[in-house]
């Protein structure tokens, strides 16, 4: 670790020395940016196999380097590199989201429908009546909030609540990958967070237009509302396309399917991009048709999606990390930190209640909650919609989404793996 | 919204028609090349449906730079020095000269070709014909392997080819790096003195060497490995040398390939992990091609009426440059057992680092005819990948039944160490 660590600082000293001889042109692009892209792999590897050698999952490792390195806090990856680097992002959610729904299989969710369905609902009604209820009761201490109407505090709070009801597949995928952990409660947590991530979509476009019919920016309310089901409708659309391309690929090509998987992403990003769906839920739907409903052996697909797994983990999470604003927790951290323990403690009533409803396996009821506390893209990503749309309560709002967000996400994954080891269906420790 | 439909639409039946054609080509001259890609990339790019505009290109800069720097470094871990060691003086003795020649011919063709017939000042013309030359001089066993897995054969002078396509590769890559470093472009901080030529060659060189030693140390013993993840935690630690490597050398405006061949020089003559690294660049060598087809296919932009002379040209100076050097290396150069007149003809295929070379040119220099470097490297690549396989099992049934009547005090060649 510490050779590790002179190394890298070695390489800045040397980029360092370096400077004066800078003669780019303006036909290579941000070598600036590429070589701290470079640092930050780097980082993020070694302190991925110190978290591993400190038994906390790697991902954890992955998000600390990039918070380390990023512009909270020693700044050496700056803001204006992370933009430079968004599409390396974008492939790695696109890349997780295929990979997700490939490992989405209809014969788990039909045995498992009832225990998946109960503790979805479960989770759904009880986090958002919770964080309702607390965000209310908080009111005077929560920025947004403040200089509101009864009513517009209210479909505020709910938005709120919706917001931070959202799960991970992210995390819940690459923890999976990394401690190849397979059984009742790895088959139910990638059920429930999958189609939540569907059915808080929904849900959050109901709470949206309500929350900005209370504040009176309404008039283009049932525009935004068509918008966002048209997105999710038009995501499953791509999708359903996208699966249809890989199927036939898979049936007559099958040859460099990591090359193809990695320019199928790629296309599909761009056409999200122009026409405004969801990438994440797109790939996911299109890895889900491949595995489950294309009369094509998906297998070669999802060892190919396997053998890039780790690399995309270490980008997606490192990138992640560097975005994460430690300010936004710090500056309201009593309130974030009552709303997240809050939030953990709904899930956890929920989780419990809904899996003994639903007849689940002890160790499923027992630990599923610990695979639902993590939250990073897709939560992120629905309050940069509110911050965008709704000016001076959504950016508010944003920052202290990101600020649970990043609770949730430094202690969800260690919590998933110690549940996951407790109910003895970690592979690899 | 219809646009990007279409676009989609496009692309999907660009495709499809492209990997008819070419598998077709595949099965009939047992073509080993991977034009699709090309094909999908130009589909991709802004001349047709523009899904990977400038500012995508942009966002994938990461991903070339690895790709180049890949390539790179699979050619540097190839250069073992206990393995180099033990080479027939014979081989070496071929494979250089084979490479010079070739490399000599070609730059003195095409320098002609643009001072005297394009008409360009001897400076422009140099750098145009050195990185054009370097990539004439470039080749690939592709054909050859595809030979032997197809007929069974194997033929004695498939070590001595083995060897040439690597010393071709390491001419060629340090002649560019050379070139940039001589011809070195962009203007550094007032604060310093303007290196010199040789400098930038030494600074080139130097940043080689400290990024090798410094990821030698970064990787550690090999046993620190083993009890990793393995492949895919060495992945990533390798992506990051290169990348981080790549990033210093378009920083200051040299060659990644050249940056990243020094680097995994190092790394292969140092330490315990060099069978673990070259075992992982060669798995993922293919893909990384390929990638770099598509990259080149949409960053193509044939727009100069120069090309249609020019592209022309080049096929046919590579193609005499490539015969000639054969010639001189496997007649005058060869020891008895290892004539071979028709060296050249086996080694037509030119394989990734003839693209890395060309994309890299397009980066570094966009500011002197990238696209005619490019399309020629191209169209050189795509056509020879063509023919390669068919003349590459001429040679290798001649050699195959020639050798019965060596004799057995002959020097035989020697397979090519890993």
């Amino acid at each position: 670790m510490i050779r590790r660590l002179v190394v890298l600082m070695l390489l800045v000293g040397g980029a360092v020395l370096l400077e004066p001889l800078g003669a780019p042109t303006e036909g290579v692009i941000a070598p600036r940016s590429l070589f701290l892209f470079g640092i930050l792999l780097l980082t993020a590897d070694t302190f991925g196999a110190v978290a591993h050698d400190l038994r906390t999952p790697r991902l954890v490792g992955y998000l600390l380097a990039g918070l380390a390195l990023g512009p909270s806090v020693a700044g050496v990856v700056p803001a204006g590199v992370l933009e430079d680097l968004s599409m390396m992002k974008r492939l790695a959610v696109g890349l997780i989201g295929l990979l997700a729904g490939a490992e989405l299989r209809i014969g788990d969710l039909r045995d498992r429908w009832r225990i998946v369905g109960s503790i979805l609902t479960f989770q759904t009604v009880t986090v958002i009546a919770l964080l309702l209820g607390a965000t209310l009761l908080l009111q005077r201490w929560i920025p947004f909030l403040a200089g509101l109407d009864r009513e517009a505090v209210f479909f505020v709070a709910l938005l709120f609540a919706v917001l931070l009801t959202v799960n991970s597949p992210m995390v819940t995928l690459a923890l999976l990958t990394e401690t190849r952990a397979s059984g009742p409660l790895a088959r139910t947590t990638l059920g429930v967070v999958l189609v939540a991530d569907v059915v808080i979509i929904l849900l959050f476009t109901g709470a949206f237009s309500l929350a900005q019919a209370s504040l009176g920016t309404a008039v283009g309310a049932p525009d935004i509302m068509m918008g966002l089901l048209r997105g999710v409708f038009g995501s499953m659309l791509a999708g359903a396309l996208v699966g249809g391309v890989l199927s036939l690929y898979l049936r007559f090509v099958k040859r460099e399917l990591v090359l193809f998987a990695v320019v199928v992403v790629f296309a599909t990003a761009a056409a999200a991009q122009e026409l405004e769906f969801e990438l994440l839920l797109s790939l996911l739907v299109a890895g889900f048709l491949v595995e489950n409903v294309a009369p094509v052996r998906a297998e070669p697909l999802l060892e190919a999606l396997h053998q890039m797994a780790v690399p995309v983990f270490v980008i997606f999470f490192a990138l992640a990390g560097a975005e994460l604003h430690v300010q936004g927790f710090l500056a309201l951290w009593p309130v974030v930190l009552g709303v997240a323990l809050i939030r953990m403690g709904g899930i956890y009533v929920a989780a419990t209640g809904g899996s003994r409803v639903g007849q689940a396996e002890p160790a499923v009821s027992r630990y599923v909650w610990t695979g639902l506390v993590s939250q990073a893209g897709v939560a992120l990503g629905l309050a940069t919609i509110v911050a965008d749309r709704l000016p001076v309560v959504g950016i508010a709002m944003q920052t202290m989404v990101i600020g649970v967000v990043a609770f949730n996400e430094s202690v969800g994954p260690i919590l998933f793996r110690w549940g996951l080891l407790r109910a003895q269906e970690v592979k690899v420790t | 919204m219809q646009t990007t439909l279409a676009a989609l639409a496009v692309i999907t039946v660009g495709y499809i028609l492209a990997y008819l054609v070419f598998d077709r080509l595949r099965d009939r001259f047992g073509y080993v090349g991977g034009a699709e890609y090309v094909v999908i990339g130009f589909l991709l790019g802004p001349r047709v449906t523009g899904l990977l505009g400038a500012e995508q290109v942009q966002d994938l800069t990461p991903i070339v730079s690895l790709a180049l720097g890949w390539l790179g470094m699979l050619l540097g871990t190839y250069f073992r020095l206990p393995a180099l060691a033990i080479i027939e003086a014979s081989h070496l003795r071929i494979a250089f000269t084979e490479a010079v020649t070739t490399f000599g011919c070609a730059l003195a063709a095409l320098l002609a070709l643009f001072h005297y017939v394009s008409g360009y000042a001897w400076t422009e013309a140099a750098v145009q014909a050195v990185t054009l030359a370097a990539v004439a001089t470039l080749s690939s066993t592709a054909a050859i392997d595809a030979v032997t897995r197809k007929s069974g054969q194997v033929s004695p002078i498939f070590p001595v080819l083995q060897l040439t396509a690597r010393i071709d590769a390491l001419v060629a890559v340090a002649a560019f790096g050379l070139l940039l470093a001589i011809f070195h472009l962009g203007q550094v901080s007032l604060k310093v003195r303007p290196p010199t030529a040789t400098e930038w060659a030494v600074i080139n060189l130097a940043v080689g060497v400290s990024s090798g030693v410094l990821f030698h140390l970064f990787l550690g013993p090999r046993t620190h490995l083993q009890e990793a993840e393995g492949n895919s935690r060495l992945f990533v630690a390798l992506a990051g040398a290169i990348v981080v490597a790549s990033g210093a050398s378009y920083y200051l405006n040299l060659s990644p390939i050249y940056t990243n061949l020094v680097l995994g020089f190092i790394l292969a003559n140092s330490g315990s992990s060099h069978r673990d690294v070259t075992r992982l660049l060669l798995n993922t060598e293919r893909p990384v091609y390929l990638a770099l087809l598509i990259f080149a296919g949409a960053a193509w932009s044939p727009s100069s009426p120069e090309l249609l002379f020019v592209a022309p040209m080049f096929v046919i100076i590579r193609l005499g440059a490539r015969f000639l050097g054969g010639w001189v290396a496997g007649g005058p150069a060869a020891p008895a057992g290892l004539k071979t007149p028709r060296l050249g003809r086996a080694l037509l295929a030119q394989g990734g680092i003839a693209v890395a070379l060309a994309v890299n040119y397009t980066q570094v220099r966009p500011d002197l005819n990238a696209d005619l470097v490019l399309t020629a490297t191209l169209v050189s690549v795509l056509l020879f990948d063509i023919v390669a396989s068919r003349e590459a099992g001429d040679v290798v049934g001649r050699t195959s039944g020639s050798m019965a009547s060596v004799p057995e005090d002959a020097p035989r060649a020697e397979p090519m160490p890993q």
